[in-house]
């Protein structure tokens, strides 16, 4: 336990001084929170009431993507960057764990993404309360909620697993990153059904997401670990 | 410290390390030398407990390989072939990483003392990516030592140094084979092998030969004298009749002659020779360098021929 905290410590330290994944963690969800904002308050302009309560139910679906895309930066830089800095081997000859190292590596990035989303959700509910007014928010249903509150760990956990499992194999970060980004379409998937459906989100496609995305994660977490072995790291990682 | 039977080991169909037998006892400098590709760096990690070996045993500081590594890796210190530090980091931010994934006691005082001994303590809040080649090998070095291991792996340690830092490294390893570390050194540099190590392995997928530089040297070539003649005298090699002399070869004006022990026999060689009406300038040694057992070991080729 001891080590995993030094080793999510020193992620956190390594990631802060990294221009690229200040980008993805800091400026993004501000931008996404900025133009939503913005967004609804179009929509209050045009004159019908129910603009800007589409607009803003339309807003609420970044922040089942923002999970899946703040992840990715951190855990492409956390691992490739340690390939490039040939720090791997030196840290593997340390009695660290395996698992201490996965688990290191895996939540330096999705603890970051689920509060970070849970700020900005909060940044975006506070600006529309402000800028907008009460109206919108009679949107933010408990399905809603339990959509960002529930989804975003299960996604972030899932974008996680994905990128780690790329970086593996991937010798530089622009690859990864590349080769990582499918790992949002989770995200996508109730914005799509939502978008189609033009109605507000219902508890059953949440339930039914989330089961789905246990099942994703546990897959994904169990493959992730099977890599993350030191013989395979040290043998098979390039 | 280091007892290893047998270890071997396969990437696929492709032979790393062969049989490797092993005994490097406390306190002793064991140079590991051998061509690159020759799995040098496959034996380091299989002794240091990062990879398994495919059969054979060993014991490392005590633990037996496979069923205490945890426990081998918190006794060992590994210096990798490049220096492996977090470029964004400060060079205290490193060490202090490593020292807390160790159990050592106050890890910040831990640090402070290796940042002043490698005299890096006035950059220590210096990204390590800004450091100069040397400063990070000392930076690398400080942190294989931080838990004060009883076995040291040194991988290259004074490859790509200024001779001023390659020095600096040298010493060092003086002063911890005085403090009773064992150190394991993979070096390409012969010079530096034949001056710091205690025994010497030359390794090619399997041991060639081990033993104390010296012990090596005349092993595989013998005690040599060099007599220089004044005039050629010729026909004096086959008429020099001593029982002592095993083999005599001519090199110009030179008579290389073969014995077993030069200091008690070189004075009845003169003389014998000055009897035959050679005329000898000036005797002396042969001296082989590491560097010849080494080619000749690695070529295949019989050295006493």
């Amino acid at each position: 336990m001891r080590r995993l905290r030094v080793l999510l410590f020193k992620e956190w330290r390594e990631s802060l001084r990294n221009k690229m994944v200040v980008f993805g963690v800091v400026l993004l969800p501000l931008f996404l929170v900025g133009i939503s904002v913005y967004m609804i308050t179009l929509g209050e302009g045009i004159g019908d009431p129910t603009a800007s309560i589409v607009m803003f139910n339309t807003s609420l679906m970044y922040f089942l993507l923002l999970p899946t895309i703040i992840p990715l930066a951190i855990a492409v830089y956390s691992i490739v960057g340690e390939k490039e800095q040939t720090t791997l081997e030196p840290l593997l000859a340390t009695p660290i764990s395996d698992l201490e190292l996965f688990l290191g590596k895996a939540l330096a990035s999705v603890i970051p993404a689920v509060v970070v989303n849970w700020l900005s959700f909060g940044l975006f509910l506070a600006a529309t309360r402000i800028v907008v007014g009460a109206v919108p928010l009679q949107a933010l249903t408990a399905p809603w909620l339990a959509s960002i509150f529930g989804l975003s760990p299960l996604l972030a956990l899932f974008s996680v697993g994905v990128t780690m499992l790329v970086s593996s194999r991937a010798s530089d970060a622009r690859a990864a990153y590349q080769f990582s980004s499918f790992a949002i379409l989770p995200g996508l998937v109730p914005l799509i059904v939502y978008s189609s459906k033009q109605t507000l989100v219902d508890l059953r496609l949440v339930v039914a997401e989330g089961a789905v995305l246990v099942v994703l994660c546990a897959v994904i977490l169990y493959l992730a670990i099977r890599v993350f072995r030191r013989e395979q790291i040290l043998t098979r990682w390039k | 410290m280091i007892q290893a039977q047998g270890l071997t080991r396969r990437f696929g169909t492709r032979l790393a390390v062969d049989g490797l037998d092993l005994d490097v006892p406390r306190g002793e400098v064991f140079g590991f030398l051998g061509p690159n590709g020759a799995g040098k760096t496959t034996t380091i990690r299989m002794l240091a407990a990062l990879i398994a070996p495919t059969s054979g045993s060993a014991i490392v500081a005590g633990h037996r390989l496979g069923e205490a590594n945890r426990e081998i890796r918190r006794r060992v210190g590994v210096l990798t072939e490049t220096p492996g530090l977090y470029r964004r980091l400060s060079a205290r931010d490193n060490l202090l990483f490593f020292a807390r994934l160790y159990p050592v006691r106050e890890p910040e005082r831990q640090v402070e003392r290796y940042l002043r001994l490698f005299e890096l303590w006035d950059r220590r809040d210096e990204p390590a990516g800004s450091l100069s080649k040397g400063m990070r090998q000392k930076l690398a070095i400080a942190r294989a030592l931080l838990h004060e291991p009883e076995i040291l792996f040194l991988d290259e340690p004074t490859a790509g140094l200024d001779p001023e830092a390659a020095k600096t490294v040298r010493d060092l390893i003086e002063a911890l084979r005085s403090k009773d570390r064992t150190i394991f050194l993979c070096t390409h540099n012969l010079d530096e092998a034949d001056r710091l190590c205690d025994r010497i392995g030359l390794f090619r997928t399997r041991m060639l030969a081990v033993g104390a530089p010296a012990a090596l040297k005349k092993e595989m070539y013998g005690r040599r004298t060099v007599v220089h003649l004044a005039s050629p005298s010729p026909g004096i090699e086959q008429a020099l009749d001593l029982p002592f002399v095993t083999k005599v070869e001519r090199l110009d004006d030179r008579l290389i002659v073969s014995l077993a022990d030069p200091d008690a026999e070189n004075p009845a060689l003169v003389r014998r020779l000055v009897e035959l009406g050679a005329e000898v300038r000036f005797v002396n040694e042969l001296r082989v360098s590491l560097e010849d057992l080494y080619l000749d070991l690695m070529e295949g080729r019989d050295a006493k021929a």
